[in-house]
């Protein structure tokens, strides 16, 4: 498959590999409570989104790998972890599970918001591939948000842990919606919508919950539409990550890496 | 320690439109919405589905099993049996 001429291919194949970077980094920290969360159920749910994310993230380096001829395990396995694109949210530590369901609300929205804005795009394989993945998302999205009002209007425990969580997770958020390298190209090109735009929709859809959810963030509303108060946390989309994500490729990659180019 | 369980939801599922609910199990939950996600989670992933139903269990009647005479046949009631013809193991649909 190529590139139709006309679209700008390094910026696409960049934007490519950061979406498919941030399922592969979340999907691993999620299933970092295989085991360990704090209900059977929950444990069993996360697992299965966990396995969903990082089955979304095989679904965009696959695009990626008929683009480019890179495999999904080279860009999962192989790669050094200052080329990974993620956003840095997705890899801070999965902490108490109140930031668990959090980060995984505050991501949930946010695909679900990108995913949809792709159902315009230029670029065919992305309108295509973003009807898949909504598919799974919105399931993803009611079973966060659920625990989101539920938790948020809880006990006063788990109230008091949830706004500390929203504290956290959100300048940490908007990195979801830091600008792609040469984005404005892609912008032109009509592959994308800004994400500016993108952050002003996803905003306007976490406040709807987390004002049900008693929970409050820094924002403040101007002209019927909400901006942060708050610098957001950027640095991934150009490799500016935090050590978190170095442990966590480190972790990732080990055991391919005992015999790298092993068959499994 | 106060009990943090949540409540118990009774999960019935349904391979095909048409086919009864069967009991499979159960899951907690705070509430019938997130006990059908659950029940989604559990029960739902690797078994074909059309349908789910939760119910909490504490809504359901039951009996007991210490109670020796609720289903017991004191009298020979096998004349009651529908034993003199053979009924189909299933009916078909009538002819229109």
């Amino acid at each position: 498959m190529n590139i139709p001429s006309g679209l700008p291919s390094e910026p696409l194949l960049g934007m490519i590999v950061a979406l498919g970077d941030d399922e592969l980094v979340l999907g691993h920290r999620n299933s970092e409570w295989t085991g360990f969360a704090p209900i059977l159920e929950e444990d069993i749910a996360f697992s299965n989104i966990a396995q969903d994310e990082l089955g979304h993230s095989l679904a965009w380096f696959s695009l990626h790998e008929q683009l480019t001829g890179k495999t999904p395990d080279w860009m999962a396995f192989e790669r050094n972890w200052r080329d990974f694109a993620c956003c840095r949210l997705v890899a801070y530590p999965k902490g108490d599970f109140a930031y668990t369901v959090v980060r995984q609300f505050f991501f949930d929205a946010a695909e679900q918001v990108r995913m949809k804005s792709f159902a315009q795009s230029s670029f065919d394989p992305l309108r295509q591939l973003s009807v898949k993945i909504l598919a799974e998302e919105a399931y993803h999205l009611m079973h966060s948000q659920g625990l989101v009002e539920r938790l948020g209007d809880g006990t006063e425990e788990s109230h008091r842990r949830m706004q500390a969580a929203a504290e956290t997770a959100f300048p940490q958020s908007l990195g979801l919606f830091e600008d792609f390298p040469a984005e404005a190209d892609l912008v032109k090109a009509g592959v994308v919508k800004p994400s500016r735009e993108l952050q002003e929709e996803w905003l306007t859809e976490i406040m709807r919950v987390l004002t049900r959810a008693t929970l409050v963030v820094p924002v403040r509303k101007k002209n019927g539409t909400f901006e942060p108060e708050c610098s957001p946390d950027l640095g991934g989309r150009t490799g500016r990550h935090t050590d978190d994500l170095r442990q966590l490729v480190s972790d990732l990659q080990h055991v391919y890496q005992l015999a790298p180019g092993q068959p499994w | 320690m106060s009990d943090t369980q949540w409540e118990t939801y009774e999960v019935f599922h349904q391979s095909r439109r048409g086919r009864p609910h069967e009991h499979v199990g159960s899951v907690h939950a705070p509430d019938p919405e997130m006990a059908l996600q659950m029940a989604r989670d559990q029960f739902a992933r690797r078994l074909d589905c059309v349908s789910l139903w939760v119910v909490r269990s504490s809504d359901i009647a039951q009996t007991d099993y210490q109670d020796p005479n609720f289903f017991s046949q004191v009298f020979d009631k096998s004349y009651r049996d529908p034993k003199a013809f053979d009924a189909p193991a299933r009916t078909e649909p009538a002819e229109s």
